[in-house]
């Protein structure tokens, strides 16, 4: 299959290794990647600040650039879910009617990665080993917006070498929010600390999910404290071979 | 002690540092919205058409709201064909200036009031002490957070943020002020202080001439009003004063009576994790000879008709208050209800305040919208499903363009900025390469400790990622070459930019007051906004089956028992001839010898057992006498199996409600073909009854550290006689199977 990657703006200037790794993994299965190099920003962190006519001018961008793909596969279930389910509401309430349509027509074309290998391509077990203690952290947008839950467990639980852990009160949100993290900072960091003493209670070596934008936060805090915890996007552990090293 | 106090909150960051500095309060809160949300996860789970209820819930609340005008004007005359007075409010203002005025009319100078949030949006509290006016609250947090000079907290529970030892000290310092004072030696015991309050508020109950009270549902077929309560409070209010009034917001207003059918089952399923909250009184007009003589209602809108304007914002006018949103807030757990500094607190207050203030209107308003963080998990459980994400991100969308209009800011620079940088890959390329050289200095250390501003307050608890060397972009060109930069067959398309944001720039949806008042002035606004935005409803309204097929794992006669043993009240199944012996044996045991019993109860029934006392009530008690008798006994209407509830509905084996109110003791009698299965089959049946009482075990309350104290202000002992055999009575009028009127 052809696949268009989104690699999402946060991967493509600070977490380049996932975008890597999709590429990887998907290669790996036998698919052609593409990379449309017009691609930015989803306009996600517009769009949930308020800026909404900015966020729509970026909607409208991203749908002219993708609109022509079969699928587009994206590590991040936010920015996933704010193209396949935000961009037509925001249309809507904004009274732009013909971009809620187009976005509408695009959304079913748009996968977060471990919906898409699981759901669009059937597999379970992309040949990855990763022996270390992972706890997954469900992000908010993959659990309640996507509905990616079972589809990124199965995932792990085929990871050869991988323990995965169980991380108390998992499905609650880990403080991030975009801007909510700058401007309820207080709010915010101490929903974190509740997710990091989870982290720590679950012995995990690694906490993984689907969104880097989360990942920041939590491994940003975990670092603070010096807790000796990784934060890794799903599709780094899947990129990685027998005896390699993420 | 008002609830203006609310007036001077900072916004929600500020108000939310404070809060945090709370250990106390921050394990109250963790503790009761756990406990909440284990309860009523585990009773939705029950419910195997849950889904289709919110779905019925959402489109019935749209079909109210989709033809308000019409509706309103029948409740508006089914009210006053019953005997009471309607009034409209355009404004908190005019509610008050409404309510005063009955209350002066009718020479009072107390009232007691029955937990509402609608009263306290209006500060009505404030404008009755400066007419002079003693007001008591009588639900126990309310009671709480009034005596305690103090704000609520919780939409359900007001009183979440004290504990047991605050709430004796407020008892003993407070409670003489207004009547009976606390006993000195008050222990901190949650059932030693709900019985300080039940012998204190008795009094109040006993000498009130006038109530007031707002409604959950207001039915526009039948003027039906419904109180959801738990304590006896309600309907102590709702029965014994002899002037009630009901405040009411326009958005309580659903068609049917059948409507009920849906609410009653999700309410209290999501607002405390039971089956069917202990009381629901229903009304509509004046019952002569039952209850109060002069009932008024007062419509109010306060901004509601502004937020019918808006076609995405108005979803949270489907709002019944039942609070599990804040429940399973992560943000509400750890900050508390005084930090959204409004009545309405929570992810529901978030959107309901700026909408009912004024979007950006004040800085509390202008700030509640940004303090969610999308997670979601309100919208999961909410259930008239109010997409409460989608109205944040809206209402921040029309916050922020409310700001751009006093001139830019700092962050709509940098979003100003950030936008142009995105709109274009090279820009952004460029600007990945800049960002990454900037941090190179930083690169060894792995990750970037607390920084200046503009980062200070991400690295105040967060380390900040290295930016790498090399964005995604960069290796891919390097390591694929050249990438395809548009699809096979897309080409750019630039759109003109829509004139105007339709939904945002509408008049009506400026949060400004209607400027007429009165009837005139809220219908004509509630017309305005239905013609400025009308409703495109697919479905006219989303049909429930009256009569669901649940999957029943016993009889209705055998679950009924399960559920009254549930509820601590004592169920006896007996032949039509035992009936009389099984009432001694429960009065014997209630040790009951001062019997009360309504003129149609039936003779044979009536205990004769030495030592009983048994008077009967044509109407003639006062309620201080009716209050002297240990127990009453009385027919029914209805019992619903998998509620374990029973409905009171005047017929003439149960006469009026105060009788069934005041003693102690509750001896019902239900016949077996009373028992219904569901609660959609009970109001199947019950539409033509305009007084009723359900009752759901004996009465509680959870308000002091959730606690349940069993026993409040109604009967402390419920006791159910079940009537078994198709024999029917034949000495005596019969409770009928159809109610009477």
């Amino acid at each position: 299959m052809r696949v268009a990657l989104f690699v999402t703006c946060v991967n493509d200037a600070l977490y380049p290794e996932t975008g890597r790794a999709t590429v990887s993994v998907l290669e790996r299965l036998g698919h052609e990647v593409v990379f449309p190099a017009a691609q930015t920003c989803c306009g996600q962190m517009h769009l949930n600040s308020g800026y909404r006519p900015e966020a729509l001018r970026l909607a409208r961008r991203f749908v002219d650039i993708f609109s022509s793909y079969e699928a587009i596969v994206c590590p991040s279930a936010s920015c996933a879910g704010t193209v396949a389910e935000a961009y037509a509401h925001a249309a809507e309430d904004a009274g732009e009617t013909s971009l809620a349509q187009d976005a509408r027509a695009l959304s079913p074309r748009v996968h977060e990665l471990s919906k898409f290998l699981v759901d669009v391509l059937g597999v379970t077990d992309v040949g990855a080993s990763f022996p270390h203690r992972v706890a997954y952290h469900p992000t908010c947008h993959s659990l309640r917006v996507l509905r990616a839950y079972d589809q990124p467990l199965s995932l792990l639980h085929a990871v050869r070498g991988l323990c995965l852990v169980e991380l108390p009160g998992a499905a609650v949100c880990c403080g991030f929010g975009g801007t909510f993290a700058l401007k309820n900072s207080d709010v915010s960091s101490a929903m974190l600390a509740d997710k990091l003493a989870a982290v720590r209670a679950s012995g995990a070596e690694v906490v993984c999910a689907l969104d880097n934008s989360c990942l920041t936060h939590i491994g940003g805090g975990a670092s603070r404290l010096k807790m000796g915890v990784r934060a890794l996007h799903l599709a780094q552990i899947l990129a990685t071979p027998e005896g390699g090293r993420p | 002690m008002n609830p203006s106090g609310f007036e001077t909150s900072p916004p929600f960051p500020l108000a939310a540092r404070s809060a945090l500095q709370d250990t106390q309060l921050r394990a109250n809160l963790r503790q009761a919205t756990t406990t909440i949300r284990q309860k009523r996860d585990r009773l939705v789970a029950e419910l195997p058409d849950f889904e289709e209820l919110r779905t019925a819930a959402a489109g019935i609340k749209d079909d109210a709201l989709s033809r308000l005008d019409e509706l309103l004007g029948q409740l508006e005359a089914s009210v006053s064909a019953r005997g009471g007075h309607v009034h409209f409010a355009a404004s908190a203002a005019e509610a008050n200036e409404v309510v005063v005025g009955i209350v002066k009319a009718a020479r009072a100078r107390e009232v007691v009031k029955v937990k509402s949030m609608t009263t306290g949006e209006c500060h009505l509290n404030d404008a009755l002490a400066a007419a002079g006016i003693d007001v008591g609250e009588t639900d126990l947090a309310e009671l709480i957070v009034q005596l305690g000079a103090d704000l609520p907290s919780h939409i359900v529970v007001p009183a979440i943020h004290r504990n047991r030892a605050e709430v004796r000290d407020i008892f003993l310092a407070k409670m003489g002020e207004h009547g009976r004072a606390a006993p000195a030696d008050l222990s901190d015991d949650p059932a030693d202080l709900a019985g300080a309050a039940r012998a204190h508020l008795r009094e109040r109950f006993l000498r009130a001439e006038v109530a007031i009270s707002g409604a959950n549902f207001a039915v526009a077929e039948t003027g039906s009003l419904v109180v959801v309560e738990s304590e006896g409070n309600g309907r102590m209010c709702l029965t014994l004063p002899r002037v009630l009034i009901s405040v009411v917001g326009i958005d309580k207003v659903i068609p049917r009576f059948g409507d009920l059918g849906v609410f009653l089952q999700l309410l209290a399923r999501s607002a405390t994790g039971e089956r069917m909250n202990p009381y629901t009184s229903i009304w509509s007009g004046v019952s002569p000879g039952d209850g109060p003589e002069e009932v008024h209602l007062v419509l109010l809108d306060n901004g509601r008709s502004s937020a019918l304007a808006d076609p995405t914002g108005r979803q949270a006018l489907r709002c019944i208050r039942c609070a599990a949103c804040l429940n399973v807030c992560p943000v509400y757990e750890r900050v508390g209800g005084h930090a959204y500094g409004s009545v309405y607190p929570g992810p529901i207050g978030a959107v309901l305040t700026p909408q009912l203030h004024g979007v950006a209107s004040d800085s509390v308003s202008g700030s509640l919208p940004f303090a969610s963080t999308l997670c979601g998990a309100c919208y999961e459980v909410c259930p008239v499903k109010i997409d409460i994400p989608r109205l944040l991100v809206h209402l921040r969308a029309r916050s922020v363009e409310r700001a751009k209009d006093k001139g830019p800011g700092l962050e709509s620079v940098a979003m100003a900025a950030a936008s142009a940088v995105l709109s274009s890959e090279k820009r952004f390329a460029a600007a990945e390469r800049l960002v990454s050289w900037l941090s190179r200095p930083f690169g060894a250390k792995g990750a970037m400790g607390p920084l200046p501003w503009p980062f200070r307050s991400w690295t105040i608890s967060r380390d900040a990622p290295v930016v790498p060397r090399q964005s995604f972009r960069g290796w891919w060109r390097s390591e694929r070459g050249p990438s395809v930069t548009r699809g096979p067959q897309a080409k750019p398309v630039r759109r003109a930019r829509p004139a105007r944001e339709s939904a945002t720039s509408s008049p009506a949806a400026t949060g400004t007051a209607p400027a007429a008042t009165g009837t005139e002035g809220v219908l004509s606004a509630v017309r305005a906004a239905l013609r400025s935005a009308p409703f495109s409803l697919t479905e006219r309204r989303h049909s429930y089956r009256d009569n669901p097929e649940l999957d029943m794992a016993m009889p209705p006669i055998d679950l009924l028992l399960e559920r009254l043993s549930e509820y601590k009240a004592t169920a006896t199944m007996v032949g039509m001839q035992e009936v009389q012996a099984a009432i001694g044996t429960v009065l014997s045991r209630g040790k009951s010898t001062r019997v009360v019993v309504p003129a149609g109860f039936p003779e044979a029934w009536r205990p004769e057992a030495s030592g009983v006392v048994v008077e009967i009530d044509g109407g003639d008690f006062s309620p201080a006498g009716l209050d002297g008798f240990d127990a009453c006994l009385t027919g029914c209407a209805i019992a619903i199996a998998e509620t374990g509830t029973i409905v009171l509905d005047g017929g003439e084996s149960q006469g009026r409600r105060a009788v069934s109110l005041l003693p102690d003791h509750l001896v019902v009698v239900v016949r077996q073909d009373q028992v219904v299965a569901t609660v959609p089959d009970a109001v199947a049946r019950l539409t033509s009854s305009p007084t009723q009482t359900w009752i759901s075990g004996p009465s509680a309350t959870s308000d002091i550290e959730l606690n349940r104290v069993e026993g409040v202000h109604g009967p402390r002992k419920l006791d159910v006689v079940i009537v078994v055999g198709r024999q029917s009575f034949s000495s005596g009028p019969s409770c009928s199977p159809e109610p009477k009127l």
